[in-house]
């Protein structure tokens, strides 16, 4: 029944979102935005350096991580736009006291509210890499160049494990100041700072730190960090769950 | 049997304390009404009783669960109209998806939400308007469908904050019969705040007067209106001049008030029981010759007044 209850509210909220015309859109935007950009770098290397030359090797290990890395990005970035519209929105939109006087415990609520950003971001980001993978290998292949496999195996950490970590700290740190802030947009900032966290990927290698060892250390780096944030702040979030706050401030 | 009853129940923001120990008791299908000027308290009672606050001091039985206990039991066997309820669906949504959504969180099983949901949008007059979105309908038509969404999961107790304030008189009075008639048809004890006076006279047996968070007054409303008022003012009208009339009403030692009004004498008598009949007594031997002697219905708004003002002062 628990788990239920919480699907209930995370599809309720998912089509919620979907029926709010900034999130819709932000949400496709961002969507097919992570794909292109990954796309369109990649095959702009393969396309302006020859496949036979020195640097071509140097290039698609600069913009591999970078690919994978803004293919993450883009995908957590709806977390904080769904979890903001969720948790803080209801009480905007004044339907959060209906909600809390129905027979949920504060878990089923809290998980509810986690998985409508979670499902959507995860979807995108296993979406987003299929395509952009996809499409890689096959311009690749009928263009007669090497194959290129993307994302490689850090990218595929990046995007497989570092992603949904970002995402659950995004919505973890949501659920912490939702008691906390007035309106959507005050919680879509601050929560949505855990964001930050994929910019290390995407300039390390720009600083020239290209080698696997050193791309394989960045992206342990970012999920070390991803993970001690998400870790507490959903503790914080379960454990300092207010309700009175909430509705105090309605 | 007491379907709310609170002890001593108490609520603290800061310096404010919005409830102050305050002791009610609701019989089982009864229509209660908690009267008060804004900003008195009513508001933050029912959001303590439905567990949406939590009580800084004392406690509250509704539907026989205890609210620092066991909110999930109370949560399930109390259905909630809040403030402003018509604004607290969502919009998008169309009438019957705001109603299926909370059928689930309220764990009526899948196969019992779509009769459910189809008996109570007949029943309240929305059933040609269920694949309306909320937001759409008129602020009559979402004040229903909220009330729809209270008692969706068969509530023993409704708590109803304000259920008719923004609404035009037509769907006010609709509300009101709606509520007669769940009383009547599903037996379902309401507690509703309100501070339209007129309209808890109408509908409810009980009341109790709030303000700075302390009860004033408690009881069944035809009580409260006897022991404030009715019977104490005796209106007298008299043949020609009415001034002699007013002289001996003035005279008497136990008229505490006596004046004219609109060529009506209205005195307000102690202890009417007793002394009405003294009173007419006397007048008849001073040779007043009197047309009518009436006593003076006090409405609760009078009551009302004289509560809240005389907690003021």
């Amino acid at each position: 029944m628990s788990r239920n209850k919480s699907l209930v509210i995370a599809i309720t909220d998912l089509r919620m979102a979907m029926k709010a015309r900034y999130v819709r859109y932000s949400l496709i935007g961002v969507a097919a935005l992570g794909p292109v950009v990954a796309i369109v770098t990649i095959i702009g290397l393969l396309m302006t350096v020859p496949a036979t030359s020195s640097e071509f090797g140097q290039m698609l290990s600069l913009v591999m991580p970078m690919g994978s890395a803004m293919l993450s990005l883009m995908a957590v970035i709806p977390a904080g736009l769904i979890s903001a519209n969720a948790l803080v929105g209801e009480r905007e939109q004044n339907t959060l006291e209906p909600l809390l006087a129905t027979p949920l415990t504060d878990r089923e609520l809290i998980l509810g509210k986690a998985l409508s950003s979670i499902i959507p971001c995860v979807l995108l980001l296993i979406s987003g890499t299929a395509v952009s993978s996809v499409v890689i290998y096959l311009f690749t292949v009928f263009n007669g160049l090497p194959p290129v496999l993307f994302p490689d195996l850090p990218g595929l950490f990046l995007i497989l494990v570092v992603g949904p970590t970002v995402v659950v700290a995004i919505v973890a740190m949501m659920i912490l100041i939702s008691g906390r802030v007035s309106r959507v947009y005050e919680a879509y900032q601050t929560g949505t700072a855990a964001v930050a966290v994929l910019l290390v990927p995407i300039v390390a290698p720009s600083i020239g730190l290209t080698d696997p060892r050193s791309v394989w250390l960045f992206d342990l780096i970012t999920f070390a960090v991803a993970l001690v944030l998400a870790a507490v702040a959903w503790y914080f979030a379960v454990r300092f769950f207010n309700r009175d706050a909430m509705v105090s401030r309605v | 049997m007491d379907r709310v009853k609170t002890e001593g129940l108490t609520k603290i923001f800061g310096d404010i304390i919005a409830v102050n120990k305050i002791d009610l008791a609701v019989p089982e299908g009864s229509v209660f009404g908690l009267l008060g000027p804004n900003g008195a308290g009513k508001s933050t009672t029912v959001r303590l009783l439905c567990t949406l606050l939590r009580p800084t001091e004392g406690t509250a039985i509704v539907s026989g669960h205890d609210i620092r206990d066991e909110p999930l039991a109370v949560r399930q066997t109390t259905g909630l109209l809040p403030e402003e309820g018509s604004h607290t669906l969502y919009p998008r949504m169309s009438a019957y998806r705001n109603l299926e959504y909370f059928a689930k969180l309220y764990g009526i099983p899948d196969k019992d939400i779509p009769g459910r949901i189809e008996e109570l949008l007949r029943f309240m007059g929305l059933w040609e308007r269920r694949d309306d979105p909320a937001g759409e309908l008129s602020t009559g038509n979402r004040q229903r469908l909220a009330l729809c969404r209270a008692i969706l999961h068969s509530p023993t107790v409704a708590l109803l904050d304000e259920p008719t304030a923004s609404l035009d008189p037509i769907a006010a009075k609709r509300v009101r019969e709606l509520i007669l008639s769940l009383a009547r048809e599903y037996g379902i004890t309401f507690f509703i705040n309100s501070h339209n006076l007129a309209e808890v006279q109408r509908i409810c047996d009980r009341v109790a007067i709030i303000d700075h968070g302390k009860i004033l007054l408690a009881g069944e409303t035809e009580e409260i209106r006897s022991q404030l008022g009715t019977g104490r003012v005796f209106r007298v009208r008299v043949v020609g001049d009415p001034s002699a009339a007013l002289s001996v009403a003035e005279s008497a030692e136990f008229v505490e008030e006596a004046r004219l009004d609109d060529n009506t004498l209205v005195v307000k008598v102690r202890d009417p029981e007793a002394n009405n009949s003294r009173l007419m007594m006397m007048l008849i031997e001073r040779g007043v010759r009197i047309l009518e002697f009436a006593q003076e219905e006090m409405s609760l708004e009078d009551v009302y007044l004289a509560v809240v003002d005389g907690g003021e002062d």
